[in-house]
């Protein structure tokens, strides 16, 4: 039973939740997608088995006046307009299932119009992640880490031991990552939330992302460009931690911040 | 009696193959060798076995004396290049006799140990010096243990030794007075291989020709020249219907050894860490399964029902240029030979079907094993060039009279646009394979981004050609359903004119789609756009193939036979492909599925629930003609019901895992995916082992089916107006296709 629970319910890319504005919900476009596919099986399969019971073969049917003959090019079958039909609908469909793939699009890959606060150079190589220290941008600058444009880790962060395959990123910040390799191609992914983006030696790529639109607690981010031998071991933690103010403290079973008695 | 010997005998050389058999062992032990963990050395446990890091041990003395010290360097070259900072590796050395001391403040030799190794201050560097104090007897052979271990000093992290290489190495001083016995190094597993293979097949061959010689009381001779003149004439052929039949068989055979290679990437991803392969292994067995079944499979199947069909389709006697075509075909097994030659020089090509550059023209990529991969496959391009070439001058310059490029079967069209995209994408391969080649053999700088390379022009030139490549392979698959359908319901297909505009359209649009496979590389966003839109459209033409379908099925005739019956249950596992492919196509959603198991399900169900199962429909359905009997209709049954019940259970769930996020091309997973996978790898293992069914059916209907006659499917191209199996030049006399319209029908 669990498994028939595992091909009905599963987990999709938390990113699809909050792809933004008209993108979302029924509208949106991994709901569209999922009940045009719905529809358009459906529509195959039925006909398909309206013509096997109503279309039947038996023995002592006479044949047809156009049944095909050997040697012989067979009559001309066809239906300009019910043709024309199903060539317009499909392409009505992709048409609109391209449009309502453009304001997610836009969300996705509009790095300069996600203001950053934080912006982290990663390097990935065989087989391991590297990330430098953040760097505050002004409008950093405002946050409790941020001490004038120089990043201050906060106390609480205890969970990383090297700047190797794990990162500890305040909640509540947009964090820009650049991306390069020092081999290979490789690719920066977020399984759960969606996101990734190809790491490439000598060419800088970029990705983002929101830490207010997801809940802290630790995320797996595996390579997800095929790389050599160890490409299925090369994973990185990243920790999304909540971050108090000076005077403040996390309360670890709410998980908020409350002020120091 | 001959039954029993020869079964006899098959029970024989399997039971001695058993025996000569190498049993497995489960790789990699890792750096935690049983004897070095006695030893105390249990940090590193996570490292990798890697060749290219070279232990050196200097200023071995040729021979030693008693008691006398020597001073002995020991350095590590190759393996990761250290991070600024970082340590950089470590060793570890035993002496079989002998003491071996410190002498200064890098090594050590641990307190009640005899070995000596490094501190921490010696991991900072990749060279150390230390005494040797030789033995009181110099009559013996003191060997020297050494373990290096070539790190990246990235440890401390949670995968602290991810990016650690190490490596084993021995060496040997013998004493003044020592005799030095050589002992035989052990053979390597493909060398045993090797072995067992040819002590099976020569086992096998001695039992069949020794049994043919006893029953049929012949000496050796004669049985070899039967033999011969039993091979000669598929040796030397160029008759399109050997050809074709060489092809097919070819084809299938392949199939067979890419189905077992899948298979075991199944047995692999059984469980999450599984070690039932080592990484490079697993990752040899997934390229090596994905280029057998496009390059050496799904190819030469159709290319075997193109030789062997257009000619008769056409009313031709044979392709236009009959030794180019046995040439075509005689580079496909020495090239499938080439690629595979890799099993046996330490390991196959481990760079993907795609083979990415900077990885695959880098030096960590398998070596021999990737250039014959490259060597081989420039062999394949080589032959679908000239069979491009081939069968274009074929199709427009031998059609039979009354036979005009409109009035061509549908598998002939289906044909036709293929070899176009064939001619216009391979030649591109073909150069990205040899300039890649250049750099991995002659040190030519192509691909190396150092030097200034563009890290994405693989990408570029692969999927130029690797796009239209699947419809290479998928449009004639829509030619033998066409015909089909068409047969089984008695009426003649419905818009055969939009059919074939269809083809061609999609044909067009092929070439301007392949950056969809590149969504999540840094290539220009206005590109990766325009590919987005280009790729929706591909929608229409294969909507309009699938619709025109069914509606030449309403109001028809259907006669369900194991043909329509496979052929129907295609056009259901297609839509499901097709549908997935429009999914894949909308950017937003391919950045999350991208690279992950949705995008396997997604190829697994147009390749394998589109070309081959069209395929094995057309097998059904041109067998009569090609043999002259009728396959065997329960056993067709059987089969179908069996296989298109374990594909769906093996591929439907991998879009489940692929949306939850495991990625493609993974040795090992994450313990939340294994029970999906079990479900995966169990299904896939039924669907390979129902794939027996049908290759009895072949061999059973072959001796024992019913006799077919000319046209047993009433069919109305002109390969069923030739006798079945067709006479030597394919038609007594040509013929001239009629006109229903004009024959007043």
């Amino acid at each position: 039973m669990a498994l028939l629970e595992d091909l009905i319910f599963f987990d999709n890319p938390s990113v699809w939740n909050d792809f933004g504005g008209t993108s979302s919900g029924l509208l949106g476009v991994v709901w569209q997608m999922a009940i045009w596919s719905i529809i358009v099986a459906i529509l195959v399969t039925g006909w398909m088995i309206y013509n096997l019971i109503y279309y039947r073969h038996t023995e002592g049917d006479p044949d047809h006046k156009d049944a095909l003959k050997v040697g012989v090019f067979p009559h001309e079958r066809g239906n300009a307009k019910i043709e024309i039909a199903w060539t317009i609908a499909p392409l009505i469909l992709v048409s609109w299932l391209t449009f309502i793939s453009l304001a997610p699009l836009d969300y996705l890959w509009d790095v300069d119009g996600q203001e950053e606060d934080l912006t982290i150079d990663v390097i990935a190589g065989q087989w391991y992640w590297q990330f430098e220290p953040p760097i505050c941008s002004e409008k950093g600058n405002e946050n409790s880490w941020c001490d004038d444009g120089v990043y201050q880790e906060p106390l609480n962060f205890t969970k990383c031991d090297s700047k190797f395959d794990c990162l500890e990123i305040p909640h509540g910040a947009v964090v820009h990552f650049r991306l390069t390799s020092n081999d290979v191609l490789h690719a920066f992914n977020f399984p759960e939330i969606g996101i990734k983006q190809d790491v490439v030696p000598n060419l800088e790529t970029l990705a983002w992302l929101d830490t207010n639109e997801i809940e802290v607690g630790q995320y797996d981010m595996w390579c997800a460009e095929f790389c050599g031998d160890r490409h299925s071991k090369m994973d990185a933690d990243i920790h999304i931690t909540t971050v108090c103010e000076p005077g403040f403290e996390l309360n670890s079973k709410t998980g908020k911040c409350e002020e120091v008695q | 009696m001959n039954k029993k010997t020869l079964s006899l005998g098959f029970i024989i050389a399997i039971l001695f193959a058993v025996t000569a058999f190498p049993t497995g062992n489960s790789l990699p032990t890792g750096i935690a060798d049983p004897n070095m963990v006695a030893n105390g050395c249990t940090c590193h446990t996570d490292g990798i076995m890697a060749s290219d890091v070279v232990i050196n041990l200097t200023e071995l003395p040729e021979n030693y004396n008693v008691s006398q010290v020597y001073t002995f360097t020991l350095k590590i070259s190759g393996g990761p290049e250290p991070l600024e900072g970082g340590n950089q590796g470590g060793f570890f050395i035993a002496a079989s006799y002998g003491t071996l001391e410190s002498v200064d403040n890098t090594t050590q030799v641990p307190e009640g140990q005899n070995h000596l190794t490094h501190n921490a201050y010696g991991n900072g560097q990749r060279e150390w010096s230390f005494n040797w104090i030789a033995p009181e007897s110099d009559s013996k052979v003191a060997v020297f243990t050494v373990y290096g271990n070539s790190v990246n000093g990235n440890a401390g992290s949670s995968n602290g030794a991810g990016g650690d290489y190490w490596n084993k190495a021995e060496f040997k001083v013998a004493g003044v007075n020592a005799k030095i016995v050589v002992e035989e190094e052990e053979m390597s597993m493909p060398q045993k291989m090797v072995y067992a293979f040819t002590v099976l097949l020569l086992t096998l061959s001695a039992v069949v020709v020794g049994n043919r010689m006893v029953v049929n009381d012949q000496s050796f001779e004669d049985v070899m020249k039967d033999y011969w003149d039993a091979a000669y004439p598929w040796l030397t052929t160029t008759d399109h219907k050997y050809i074709g039949t060489l092809y097919i068989v070819t084809g299938f055979a392949f199939f067979f050894i890419g189905g077992v290679l899948g298979l075991l990437i199944r047995l692999q991803l059984f469980e999450s860490d599984n070690d039932f392969l080592t990484y490079e292994e697993y990752n040899s067995t997934f390229t090596m399964h994905g280029t057998t079944m496009i390059f050496l499979a799904a190819m030469p199947i159709i290319f075997g029902f193109a030789n062997y069909l257009i000619p008769l389709q056409l009313g031709a006697r044979d392709l236009a240029f009959p030794r180019l075509n046995a040439l075509s075909y005689w580079l496909l097994p020495t090239g499938g030979i080439v690629i595979y030659m890799g099993y046996f020089t330490g390991g196959a090509g481990d760079v993907g079907w795609t083979g990415y550059t900077p990885y695959s023209s880098g030096d960590t990529a398998t070596t021999p094993g990737t250039d014959f991969w490259v060597a081989g496959q420039i062999m394949l391009g080589a032959s679908s060039t000239l069979t491009a070439i081939n069968f274009l001058t074929t199709m427009l310059r031998m059609r039979a009279p009354g036979m005009t490029l409109m009035r061509m079967p549908l598998f002939a069209w289906s044909i036709f646009v293929t070899v176009f995209l064939l001619l216009l994408s391979i030649p591109v391969f073909t150069v990205a394979l040899i300039l890649l080649m250049a750099d991995r053999t002659f040190g030519t700088l192509y691909f190396d981004v150092e030097a200034g390379g563009d890290p994405i022009l693989w990408q570029h030139l692969f999927w130029y050609f690797g796009h239209p490549e699947v419809y290479i392979v998928i449009l004639p698959a829509f030619g033998v359903l066409s015909e089909i359908i068409s047969t089984f319901s008695r009426r003649p297909i419905f818009g055969y004119t939009s059919m074939v505009y269809a083809m061609a359209t999609i044909g067009v649009i092929s070439f301007i789609v392949y950056g969809h496979h590149m969504f999540t590389t840094g290539a220009d966003p206005l590109f990766r756009f325009i590919v987005m839109l280009t790729t929706m459209l591909v929608a229409v033409p294969t909507g309009i193939k699938i619709f025109n379908w069914l509606a030449t099925m309403t109001g028809g005739s259907i006669v369900l036979k194991t043909p329509m019956i496979f052929a129907l249950g295609t056009v259901i596992t297609f839509t499901i492909g097709g549908i997935t492919g429009i999914i894949l196509a909308s950017i937003p959603v391919d950045v999350a599925l991208h690279d992950g198991y949705f995008v396997v399900a997604h190829f697994h169900y147009v390749l394998v629930g589109g070309t081959i199962f069209s395929f094995i429909a057309g097998v059904y359905y041109w067998y009569p003609k090609m043999t002259g009997k009728m396959m065997n209709e329960k056993l067709g049954l059987l089969h179908f019901a069996t296989s298109f019940i374990f594909f769906n259970a093996a591929f439907y769930p991998m879009h489940n895992v692929g949306i939850e996020g495991m990625p493609r091309r993974y040795a090992t997973y994450d313990a939340e995916f294994t029970e999906l996978n079990e479900f995966i790898s169990i299904t896939a293992i039924l669907f390979g082992l129902v794939q027996l069914i049908f290759v009895y059916n072949v061999f059973y209907s072959y001796k024992k089916g019913e006799d077919a006659g000319d046209n047993p499917w009433d069919g109305w191209s002109l390969e069923w107006a030739t006798s079945s199996p067709p006479p030597h030049n394919s038609f007594v006399e040509i013929p001239t296709l009629k006109v229903a319209e004009e024959e007043g029908h």
